[in-house]
């Protein structure tokens, strides 16, 4: 289509990167919060509910903010992807849409609300952060499939399949083993974020030992059926390079192992660094096994890209904005890191 | 009407929709943002504790705003790729960059403060935090730069090259500063602060109209109301720079927003009538009934008496934009415009003449009304604005380079009828949401008994002298 300079190609390897990056801290962050909406569902108490929403309502909006990142490089920079991956997912991506909508109107107005709509709220709450753990566990899973596109000489390649070519088996498991991982995450921001002696922590100590087993058998079984559908994951996990792969396998092993033992320990702080680091590994393992595709057998990163990717804007995004960012980020969490205990649902 | 057609109108619709509903919002973020900051600086400068009580108060209507704000603006940054796929990756590499750089420049920017600005009274200084107020507006207002940029790119695409179906950028400085976007971005940041200041001015006035923190309240409405008479004349002013501008580059769509047909009357002079109101006839080669005015189109397009001024008929007519919704926003529009002005000066008269003081503001209870109405003007003025621009640059995503079917994703009608219903429904909620609690907080009206936020480098981490003596004053 274009060709590119040797420093352009460059320059998009490292926006790939930023990319991934973006997305991982959004489901390091967001994902805590997702599912302790999700864990949320199952709380009873009024004012606990509302206190799970309190601990998020310092941090939420800073943390979702890596999404609009990611969506910002992948349209500056992959448009070709942009533009195409959003049309096929046109359906699950408007019921992320309606529940990250709907999920700030909650968190934001719950603290006006009467006690009938506080109610409503709390409901409202929990249904959206499953809706956007849910459809965006499948858009993941759909995407991973592919999709086909126009071949129009003269013009960019398009999206051609149905609107519901989405659903799969496999992208249906995605999203519920998404639902499960980040359900695991919010019961470790529970944990971490309430008295050490509140009701909810304990409810919460009491579900992780089976939320965690079942995260185990949700990663492994995604894992092998990615291996076994997808011929592009098997030839590279089992290719040449299998020794590198195992070492990451035993990392990320290495790594749930710890969060297991920082939770029987009730160390919570360690457990939710593990389990992010897990989550870390295992995302760009999966990177690393699409390249150099960014949609696996549809966009290679290089074909993505913009042909006018700059230098300029770069050194503007990574050495300026993204580092602030970080450390705006860091500070904002560090400032909200108190444990609460339920009376936080009255503290604004 | 095939059902490509059907759902290319469709699914306009539903962009038309998803943005309508969320311009609400980032007009009264960015002006309500500088008169905080003016608030704010008052406070600071001249330590009278009524700035600092407006501040907070207004400051509590901002962060509502803000909230429904992000939750319909995140819909907007994924609403291209899924609504626009081919549009996106054909302007990707100039339209993407741009929303991009609004990402990075202006909306984590923004985040950043908006926090410190929330969550920091009294946690740190007094001019730390003034910093972070300035900060939420810079970033506001450089957020609307970048839109406007992006967006008026789209009127008047210069500084690319369309190859291989996609707009390579051959001179980033001419696309940036495109023609429309040195008219367009005056005209849409002097409508936020207009909005803002009309925001403040109806809060205000039904606060008076209750009698309800008369002091207070009145030096809001005075100052919104003052500075409105500049703010309304500077915009009808750029308004008209901005309608030169849309002359220069898209003649069709000029000639739809005034119902302007022929260049030239049958007997070869210049047609320079304007309608004042009409209706196009069902042909679409002619108004089918108007009442116009001779001499006023030339000389508000040309600025001379008798300059002709490109008709629709000389477009094919797939080149035309929709005539009578063009049409009718535009005048809606530039009606509102003009009402703001005379509020305006009716407000002026009433100052002029000592009757909007302490005493007897209370007493105007007509203006004080015509205020709270003229609250939703602003709205339905930036509805209606945006209504022209966007129709009126149809049938072209890209004027004059891309088509809006060529555009727009592949979909089928039920689907974008789909995309439809679920947004209705669910950004109507945030709205009457928004409208609810913005509604309960003026009710329940501004805090004046806690002490003042003070400036932690101050003092001890004892309250100032003689807050508390103040604090007690200003209640009763």
């Amino acid at each position: 289509m274009h060709t590119l300079s040797a420093s352009q190609q460059v320059l998009i390897f490292a926006w790939w990167f930023a990319l991934g990056v973006s997305v991982l801290i959004y489901i390091a962050l967001d994902g805590a919060d997702l599912g302790a909406g999700i864990f949320s569902l199952f709380v009873r108490d009024h004012d606990e509910r509302g206190a799970i929403m309190a601990a998020m309502a310092g941090t939420w909006d800073a943390n979702e903010t890596w999404l609009i990142v990611a969506g910002g490089i992948l349209f500056g920079t992959f448009p070709y992807v942009y533009g195409s991956a959003f049309n096929y997912l046109m359906v699950p991506l408007a019921f992320v849409l309606w529940g990250i909508m709907a999920r700030a109107v909650a968190l934001e107005f719950r603290h006006l609300a009467s006690p009938f709509w506080q109610r409503f709220s709390d409901g409202v709450f929990g249904v959206a952060s499953l809706t956007v753990t849910f459809f965006g566990g499948m858009s993941v899973g759909a995407v991973l499939h592919g999709y086909p596109m126009t071949e129009e000489a003269g013009r960019v390649p398009t999206y051609v399949g149905g609107a519901f070519a989405f659903i799969t088996p496999f992208s249906i498991w995605v999203g519920i083993a998404s639902t499960i991982a980040m359900t695991l995450a919010g019961l470790l921001f529970v944990r971490a974020r309430f008295e050490k002696d509140e009701p909810i922590r304990q409810d919460a100590a009491k579900w992780t030992a089976t939320i965690f087993y079942l995260a185990i058998a949700a990663v492994a079984v995604t894992t092998a059926w990615s291996a076994l559908i997808f011929p592009w994951a098997a030839n590279r996990w089992f290719g040449p390079g299998i020794w590198i792969w195992g070492i990451l396998f035993i990392v990320s092993l290495f790594a749930i192992i710890q969060m297991r033992r920082a939770t029987h320990q009730d160390r919570d702080l360690a457990a939710v660094l593990w389990f992010n680091g897990a989550a870390v590994i295992m995302g760009l393992g999966m990177l690393a096994t699409m390249f150099p595709y960014l949609i696996p057998g549809t966009w290679t990163i290089w074909d993505a890209a913009s042909p006018e990717v700059s230098i300029t804007t770069f050194t503007l995004t990574m050495g300026g904005f993204i580092p602030v960012m970080i450390m705006y980020n860091a500070y904002q969490i560090w400032v909200f890191r108190a444990r609460v205990t339920k009376l936080a649902a009255h503290a604004h | 009407m095939n059902a490509a057609d059907l759902s290319t109108l469709i699914s306009r619709i539903d962009f038309a929709w998803i943005t309508t509903f969320h311009i609400i919002y980032p007009p009264l973020t960015i002006g309500l943002a500088m008169l905080l900051f003016f608030a704010e600086w008052r406070w600071v400068r001249s330590k009278d504790e009524g700035w600092y009580r407006l501040c907070r108060f207004f400051e509590r209507l901002f962060i509502v705003n803000f909230g429904a704000g992000v939750a319909t603006g995140v819909t907007m940054e994924m609403a291209f790729g899924i609504l626009y796929g081919p549009f996106s990756q054909a302007a990707g590499p100039f339209f993407g960059q741009v929303l991009g750089y609004e990402t990075i420049t202006a909306f984590m920017y923004e985040a950043g403060f908006i926090g410190l600005m929330i969550f920091g009274w009294g946690r740190i200084s007094q001019r730390m935090h003034l910093f972070a107020t300035a900060n939420v507006a810079i970033s506001s207002t450089l957020s609307a730069m970048w839109i406007l940029c992006a967006n008026s790119w789209m009127q008047s695409p210069t500084g690319v090259e369309l190859r291989d179906g996609v707009f390579h950028v051959v001179d980033w400085g001419e696309a940036i500063l495109n023609p429309h976007f040195l008219t367009a971005f005056p005209h849409m940041l002097i409508a936020a602060v207009e909005l803002s200041i009309c925001f403040v001015a109806a809060v205000s006035a039904w606060f008076l109209l209750k009698r309800r923190h008369v002091a207070l309240f009145q030096r809001a409405l005075k100052y919104s109301i003052l500075s409105l008479i500049f703010v309304a004349a500077v915009q009808v002013w750029v308004g008209d720079e901005l309608g030169q501008t849309v002359a220069e580059t898209q003649p069709a769509a000029l000639a739809a927003m005034e119902g302007h047909y022929e260049t030239h009357n049958p007997d070869g002079s210049v047609n320079s009538s304007w309608n004042v109101i009409g209706w196009p006839n069902a042909d679409n080669d002619g108004m089918g009934w108007s009442i116009a005015i001779p001499h006023v189109l030339s000389l508000l397009e040309t600025h001379s008496w008798d300059g002709a001024v490109q008709g629709l008929n000389e477009f094919d007519q797939q080149d035309r934009p929709p005539i009578a919704a063009t049409f009718y926003s535009f005048r809606v529009m530039v009606a509102i415009g003009g009402v703001l002005l005379l509020l305006a000066l009716w407000g002026a008269w009433l100052a002029a003449r000592g009757r909007l003081s302490v005493e007897r503001v209370t007493e105007n209870t007509w203006f004080l009304k015509a205020v709270v109405v003229a609250g939703v003007l602003p709205y339905l003025a930036i509805w209606t604005g945006w209504w022209t621009r966007e129709i009126a640059r149809q049938p072209w995503v890209v004027y004059g380079l891309m088509r809006t079917e060529d555009g727009v994703s592949h979909m089928s009608p039920e689907l974008a009828i789909f995309w439809f219903v679920g947004f209705a429904i669910f950004e109507i909620g945030v709205t009457l949401g928004t409208i609810h609690f913005l509604a309960k907080i003026c009710r329940h009206g501004p805090d004046v008994n806690s002490p003042v936020a003070f400036d932690p480098h101050d003092n001890d981490g004892m309250a100032p002298a003689g807050q508390a003596d103040h604090t007690a004053a200003q209640t009763a």
